[in-house]
């Protein structure tokens, strides 16, 4: 979801982007050792594990979550270099910066781009397929994609765009409204309730404003709602659908506006903002695409103790972001070695674990074997944050990317702007 | 005889020397202009044919006049606001008694911090949930928006804490190296202190106010993080605008943002010509 800036649209609010790479190597970096470019074609995966040894592999990514960072840095990049595989985290703040990278390299013709792997899921996925920016076709070499569902909506299409095995599953994510179970007394049980709820409490509600994008899902919560769900809004965008629906969207938020935070007059510019907030008790709730930091974030007092996570009947918008392969990369081979690493059961389960980053994994139970299964059940059970079989009850498909641009393009003239 | 040159020789050499910079210079204005221009007609589409236009410039454009609007009012205010500080602050240092030194001193001390590192400490010290209310014991919901409010205050605030130490150590360098000797003069021959700063003091340092004047609007025009980050969403000055649209994921909204840059670059360069008119002017400009 979200789109544009940000970080795939994960779970952790701050996760944006994926990616790239790793494989380089660092120190040498790209004009010496192996860069050069590689664009051959790989047949079989024996072929790619040969040419990947000695390759350095950038992975661009949001760098703005401490636990993804320190799990990419810790627990990543050393079992990427018994593989023989250098992997280097470039850390950036929005994941367009990876996209704009490697369009300006499509552009100027590069075969040994800066850009290897990238964290990405929703918009810039889609945009980057359109302009010809991800490698295609590559992840049923990847052995372990028999781990996952290969019938599983979420790792088919991502917000609409067939996936077409440009890019590999790395997390899931499920929006997460949270409150202050302190000043929440009369807990919502339904948006339509969180939205009379915020007129009932002026001033204690406010979302991020689009093309954040977690502000973005919630106002395409919102059109769910106010469509009586999200069976009534196609998937697909259409100009008829779109101008048919959004009117009673944007009608509810300017209805909305005098009840928020400063009455409306301004928003918080990114989820960060908001969360500040929240911690800082200005408004009761808050929402994340990462409720699994919760638990830390509660433990170390940042947010208030009393933070609970809010249920609703018709659910929430859940999603799975990926490790895209950029088309300039001139070290393929190493980052489908790191994208076939990220996925196996040991590195999926320990970035599972709420301590080390707490992202929800994209295997399914049913391909893995008992051991396997075990790493999953052996992990703790959080006291803030319920199961994902919980969060994602319900779960609420992404629209198109193609929604995204017009809603949140058409929210800040009519809502914002007003 | 060896050591002796032509004049004709030393200005080659001169400009010999001048060249590296020049072409730095030229290389960017020229190639990174250039190409802001070419992308905003059009000419270097991400996707599909490349084909003069102007749709970038009309796409956006009740932002656009809105941006360009709120990035004068914020430039002027910062740039006034600047001088005055500055110039105040730099009679003090010149006057070189204690209190001199140590405006001198904070002056100092300001430049080598960060426009970055200034808009956060700036942010940390005045937004409602900063320092500055926690102290005073102001609940947040009552405190005045400095941050993120309608009048974009801890913006200006930022710029003109920055820049009006930029002023107050360029004009003092002025001032110190020309005004002494004339002020004592006219002191000598009775002129009271009012009437030595009004038709010494500021004659002097006219100049360098007009120059720091122009760097500091051309610059707080153009600047894009303390804005974005002291800022709020709506509305938009021109280089957080320009840069959310070259950040848009739409393939189209490159062009758009080019658009945006050239009319930021084009008004400071009619600022830039207005400002070297008015030195022109200036009887001490040579």
């Amino acid at each position: 979801m979200t789109s544009r800036r940000n970080r795939p649209h994960i779970a952790r609010p701050s996760v944006a982007l994926g990616g790239a790479v790793l494989l380089l190597g660092l120190a040498a970096c790209s004009p010496t050792g192996s860069a050069a470019s590689d664009q051959q074609n790989y047949e079989t995966w024996n072929e790619v594990v040969a040419a990947a040894d000695g390759q350095t592999v950038k992975l661009w990514m949001y760098g703005g979550d401490e636990q993804g960072n320190a799990y990419v840095n810790d627990v990543l990049v050393p079992a990427a270099a018994e593989l023989g595989v250098t992997l280097e985290q470039v850390p950036i703040a929005d994941t367009p910066d990876a996209l704009n990278r490697i369009l300006s390299e499509v552009q100027a013709g590069e075969t040994d781009g800066e850009v290897d792997l990238v964290w990405v899921n929703g918009n810039n996925f889609g945009t980057g397929k359109e302009a010809g920016a991800w490698e295609c076709g590559w992840t049923d070499l990847l052995p372990n994609m028999a781990l996952t569902d290969r019938a599983d909506p979420l790792l088919l299409n991502d917000f609409g765009t067939p996936v077409d095995g440009c890019e590999a599953p790395w997390h899931k994510a499920q929006f997460t409204f949270v409150y202050n179970s302190d000043t929440v007394t009369d807990v919502p049980a339904s948006l339509d309730e969180l939205l009379d709820w915020a007129r009932a409490n002026p001033g204690r509600f406010t979302y991020p404003a689009p093309p954040d994008f977690t502000g973005s899902v919630f106002v395409r919560e919102v059109l769910y709602s106010v469509s009586g769900g999200y069976e009534n809004v196609p998937l697909a965008f259409s100009q008829d659908d779109f101008d048919a629906l959004t009117p009673a969207l944007y009608d509810e938020l300017t209805d909305l506006e005098p009840s928020l935070w400063r009455g409306g007059e301004t928003y918080p510019q990114d989820s960060n903002e908001l969360n500040q907030l929240f911690a800082d008790g200005e408004v009761d709730f808050t929402m994340t695409y990462g409720p699994a930091t919760l638990t830390e974030l509660v433990a170390n007092g940042t947010y208030p103790a009393g933070t609970k996570v809010l249920a609703l009947n018709e659910g929430t918008v859940g999603n799975a972001s990926f490790l895209g392969l950029a088309s300039t990369s001139g070290s393929k081979a190493g980052a489908m070695v790191v994208a076939n690493l990220a996925l196996s059961a040991e590195q999926q389960a320990a970035k599972a674990e709420p301590g080390v980053w707490g992202q929800f994994t994209v295997l399914s139970f049913d391909q893995l074997s008992d051991e396997q299964r075990a790493l999953f059940e052996a992990l703790p059970e959080s006291p803030v944050v319920p199961s994902y079989d919980v969060l994602s009850k319900n779960a609420n498909p992404e629209l198109a990317a193609a929604w995204v641009s017009p809603i949140d393009e058409s929210w800040r003239q009519l809502v914002l702007a007003q | 005889m060896p050591g002796a040159r032509t004049p004709g020789s030393r200005r080659w050499a001169s400009l010999a020397l001048v060249a590296p910079a020049v072409a730095i210079a030229a290389f960017v204005v020229v190639g990174g202009i250039g190409m802001s221009v070419v992308q905003s007609v059009g000419l270097l589409p991400l996707v599909g044919e490349a084909a003069f236009s102007l749709d970038a410039y009309v796409a956006n454009g009740d932002e656009l006049l809105t941006g360009t609007a709120l990035s004068l009012g914020i430039a002027t205010a910062s740039t006034v606001l600047s001088c005055l500080i500055g110039l105040t602050a730099a009679i003090v240092i010149t006057q070189g008694r204690r209190t001199g030194r140590i405006v001198a001193a904070i002056s100092a001390l300001t430049i080598p911090i960060p426009h970055l590192i200034g808009a956060a400490a700036v942010g940390l010290l005045l937004s409602d949930a900063g320092i500055l209310p926690r102290i005073l014991g102001i609940p947040g919901t009552e405190w005045p928006d400095f941050v993120g409010g309608s009048w974009w205050i801890a913006v200006i605030f930022e710029y003109t804490w920055k820049e009006s130490a930029f002023v107050a150590l360029v004009v003092a360098a002025v001032l110190s190296s020309r005004v002494a000797r004339y002020d004592e003069t006219a002191a000598l021959l009775g002129a009271s202190r009012a009437r030595r700063l009004r038709h010494i003091v500021i004659p002097l340092a006219r100049p360098a106010v007009i120059v720091s004047a122009i760097i500091i609007f051309v610059y707080t025009f153009g600047s894009y993080e303390v804005a974005w980050l002291l800022g709020r969403p709506y509305p938009e000055p021109l280089p957080v605008l320009a840069f959310r649209l070259f950040d848009s994921i739409s393939l189209t909204s490159r062009p758009e943002a080019a658009a945006v840059a050239v009319i930021t670059t084009m008004i400071s360069l009619v600022v830039v010509a207005l400002g070297m008119a008015l030195l022109r002017r200036t009887p001490l400009w040579r």
